[in-house]
């Protein structure tokens, strides 16, 4: 059948793309590591490894895993209010993990010198789902999609703004650390981290593949999802603490990271031409993995030394595409 | 053989009741027909039925079991409903649409076996709509629309069909077809069919049964023969005689 060949193919472009940009994530940088060195020094310890094994590969991993998880968070948003420009940053969602983990942070740095990562991950996701309860009591109140995303991001200026004021009595030696992390980077990622993401994002991948079905007779309006059997609440719950892990557990090692969110769902839709949950899934994670890699690798090597933020890049590729899908939906359905 | 029965039912939205005391009951085969002016308690007396809307009191039976203790995978295997909610799914085929009906019999990734395919065919030719069934389902007119949505609820295959007013938005010759289809479809499955419609003529012609509904009670009820008189319409709807003569008096 025709689509089942389009499927294959965009899903074997995607798997391709996924490899060949890690591969070149690892090589490029401020120090250029020809391709054969870098596989010879990955698997036999040539002069390279130290860079490879402690900042290139834990980053690109951390790239891949957690760009995958924001672009899932976004396609859950999304599913939940039926909207596609529901996202984790212009719901507040983001900022809100962002303000606890630095609060979080600040406060455990007066007493011990290291915080847990499973630490952080917890007070990310509170954060999270503080801003994303006030957004939905909001929701109660104003069913249009446009007021909704307008109070998010208010949510978000104002997280930002408590973030910034604590940040401001942080101790010195903290600063440096927390003023790159809360503007959005993967730089800091090491090796000891990714297999707390990579069990993260598995169990939350795990579990939203599980509700695919549910959510596919959700896209078609919850009165007709509740006649065919779905248990509303449940499913209802289950978007929310699924989107608030996944963009909790983005925010916890790499800050708030914008449209990442929006855009790949968006672009993996139309790649696809359907709205399937069990192709969008997978897809949305590949798609989202390859575009925060690529975005990683712009942000360190445009102005190389220096390093941009992660959302200084995704904003310049994923406003544009939130810009488009606003102007082709018609007026009076947002 | 009755396929629902409904006794004293009672319902509504916050603490006092919309609808009270409703008592009917349709046969296999059966198509019952609501009719009424707006607001007065149609649409909440199907969703009380269905179950989307929780009662107050009474109570409603399908096949001579109490709704609260059939599981909602039953449920779903033995009713289909057909609301007024307006869907604008992104991307999606008729073909899709219609294939969600499948919900209840697919296993726990929802993916179709080629039975669920044919049975998919079949509705969709059921309802007359190969020619735009790969079609996107927002690109094709309302009357189209609302045949993919009747061939969803055929996926399922139900035995009770419960719809809100489906041929609202259609032109003539749409809801025309649209009848056509239902009747064929009640007349063939033996599917015990509850809607609510304001098309008075068409509602005469197609119900076996009618209940007329006004401020949230049942103000009558009959075969068509019965109901369809001058009177009873200019009661329920409020409507003056010379109104009523003006616009109606040779039709009905």
């Amino acid at each position: 059948m025709n689509k089942t060949a389009r499927y294959t193919a965009v899903f074997a472009a995607l798997c391709a793309g996924t490899v060949l940009v890690l591969l070149a994530s690892v090589c490029i940088g401020s120090t250029q590591i020809p391709f054969f060195e870098a596989i010879r020094s990955i698997f036999g310890g040539g002069e390279f490894s130290d860079i490879l094994w402690k900042i290139r590969i834990p980053r690109a991993l951390c790239a891949l895993l957690l760009g995958g998880a924001l672009a899932l968070s976004g396609y859950l948003l999304q599913t939940f209010f039926h909207n596609p420009i529901a996202g984790p940053f212009v719901l507040g969602v983001s900022s809100g993990a962002k303000l606890t983990v630095a609060l979080t942070m600040i406060v455990v740095f007066r007493y011990v010198r290291s915080v847990s990562s499973g630490v952080m991950v917890a007070a990310a996701f509170v954060g999270a789902m503080l801003s994303l309860g006030f957004v939905l009591l909001v929701s109660r109140k104003m069913k249009r999609m446009s007021m909704l995303v307008v109070c998010g991001i208010m949510i978000g200026y104002i997280c930002s703004a408590i973030t910034d004021f604590a940040v401001t009595f942080a101790r010195d030696s903290d600063i440096v650390n927390l003023h790159d992390w809360s503007k959005g980077t993967f730089s800091g990622s090491s090796m000891d981290d990714i297999p707390v993401i990579a069990g993260i994002v598995a169990a939350a991948v795990l579990g939203t593949i599980f509700i695919s079905k549910p959510i596919s007779a959700y896209m078609l309006g919850e009165g007709y999802a509740e006649s065919v059997g779905v248990n509303l609440k449940f499913l209802k719950t289950a978007l929310v603490v699924l989107s608030g892990l996944l963009s909790a557990c983005v925010t916890a090692f790499a800050g708030p990271v914008s449209f990442v969110g929006i855009a790949v769902p968006h672009i993996v839709r139309k790649l696809f031409g359907t709205s399937k949950p069990l192709v969008m899934i997978p897809a949305c994670f590949l798609a989202g993995s390859i575009f925060c890699m690529i975005s990683d690798i712009i942000a360190r090597m445009a102005l190389s030394p220096a390093e941009l933020s992660i959302s200084t890049v995704t904003a310049v590729f994923g406003a544009p595409v939130v810009i488009a899908i606003i102007v082709r939906r018609k007026r009076g359905e947002m | 053989m009755t396929a629902v029965l409904v006794r004293n039912l009672s319902a509504g939205y916050g603490k006092s009741d919309v609808i009270e005391n409703i008592n009917f009951e349709v046969q296999k085969g059966e198509i019952l027909t609501l009719i009424g002016p707006n607001g007065g308690g149609k649409s909440t007396i199907l969703k009380a039925v269905t179950g989307s809307l929780a009662k107050s009191s009474g109570e409603v039976q399908f096949f001579g079991k109490e709704i609260e203790k059939i599981p909602r995978s039953e449920l779903a295997k033995m009713l289909s409903v057909m609301f007024t909610e307006r869907l604008k799914p992104d991307l999606m085929t008729c073909r899709d649409v219609a294939a969600a009906g499948r919900y209840p019999y697919t296993g726990m990734l929802g993916v179709l076996s080629e039975n669920d395919k044919k049975i998919v065919d079949n509705a969709i030719k059921t309802v007359e709509a190969e020619s735009y069934a790969d079609a996107d389902f927002n690109s094709v007119s309302d009357g189209q629309r609302q045949r993919i949505l009747l061939a969803r609820a055929v996926c399922q295959q139900p035995k009770i069909l419960v719809l809100d007013e489906p041929t609202s938005y259609l032109d003539i010759r749409h809801k025309i077809v649209f009848f056509e289809i239902l009747e064929r479809l009640v007349r063939e499955s033996e599917i015990a069919v509850i809607m609510s419609l304001h098309e008075l003529d068409f509602a005469e012609k197609i119900s076996d049964k009618i209940l007329c509904v006004k401020d949230g009670k049942i103000t009558l009820s009959g075969v068509p023969a019965e109901v369809f008189t001058r009177e009873n319409i200019r009661a329920l709807y409020g409507i003056s005689e010379e109104l009523y003569n003006k616009y109606f008096d040779k039709n009905v």
